[in-house]
């Protein structure tokens, strides 16, 4: 079962989270940013070639103008393929790990694995970005050796930086399958 | 004061009077200048290292510190104000976002 819900992220964009139950333990939740706008593409790509063709104006250069047509296309290759994100997901299985997702504007995606003994817990931390106070949802990874100490923090869902409410919505979804995991060692 | 002698006096004068070893004329102004320019700059560096030395959003300074991790734990006394102490985030965090409205 799935279903959707629309937010805001940490600096205004609309952003939509998705939580779909696979089984009683396992559950994703995806999170979707804007995709890439008209309006802001047409004005980077204007606002280049206006620059290109002062400066052809000025320099008499022709070389100036292809320049700035290679620029362009360059530039929005390499945007979409390396910085901007669409979506974001959290795979959680209960007992085997957590998987978190980046899919990227172009169709490339990058996943990394956390197996369940090395998570200690998914919490919402609060710290200083940027001259903002955000909060930010994060993986706590532990030490085998040292059961109470925290050796690692992931923080999740940097690029879309959800608010508070998105964030409680997915940490009370995570915090339902860690209960389950905690618990079942001693009743099995 | 020697300062501002030195700076509007002619050379000439100066030289009349015996006293030859100043430095040129260009530095009356040039040091000012780069003094208000050094602070300027000191704006910004002070900006920058500030935001230099601010704990990324992935370190465990963002969590706990070396006073927290050593901190002792004391008894439990009935009817007395429980001592001061760092609570772990995992407590905290449950305690604020779980309880069902």
């Amino acid at each position: 079962m799935a279903e959707e819900r629309r937010f805001r992220s940490a600096s205004g964009a609309p952003i939509a989270l998705r939580r779909r139950q696979h089984s009683a333990s396992c559950r994703e939740l995806a999170v979707r940013g804007p995709r890439l706008q008209l309006r802001s593409l047409s004005a980077a790509t204007s606002a280049v070639w206006l620059a290109a063709y002062g400066l052809f104006a000025l320099s008499e250069n022709s070389m100036v103008l292809s320049a700035a047509i290679f620029i362009t296309l360059i530039g929005l290759i390499i945007y979409l393929h390396f910085v901007k994100i669409d979506q974001e997901s959290l795979l959680v299985i209960g007992s085997l790990g957590i998987q978190v997702t980046s899919s990227y504007a172009s169709g490339k995606e990058s996943t990394t694995f956390i197996e369940m003994g090395q998570v200690k817990d998914v919490v919402i931390n609060e710290a200083i970005h940027m001259q903002k106070v955000i909060y930010y949802l994060c993986i706590l990874l532990q030490d085998p050796e040292d059961p109470q100490g925290v050796s690692e923090v992931v923080p999740l869902f940097q690029s879309s930086k959800p608010r508070l409410d998105c964030l409680i919505e997915v940490y009370k979804s995570c915090q339902e399958i860690l209960e389950q995991t905690n618990t079942a060692p001693q009743s099995s | 004061v020697l300062y501002l002698i030195w700076a509007y006096i002619p050379e000439t004068w100066l030289f009349s009077l015996g006293l030859t070893y100043w430095p040129q004329k260009y530095w009356a102004v040039a040091l000012p200048v780069y003094l208000l320019v050094a602070v300027g700059i000191g704006y910004i560096l002070l900006f920058g290292i500030n935001m230099m030395s601010t704990a990324p959003l992935s370190s465990t300074h963002t969590i706990t510190d070396t006073y927290a991790k050593k901190q002792q734990q004391k008894k439990f006394q009935e009817e007395a104000i429980p001592a001061l102490r760092d609570i772990p985030i995992s407590e905290v965090n449950r305690m604020f976002f779980l309880p069902e409205k």
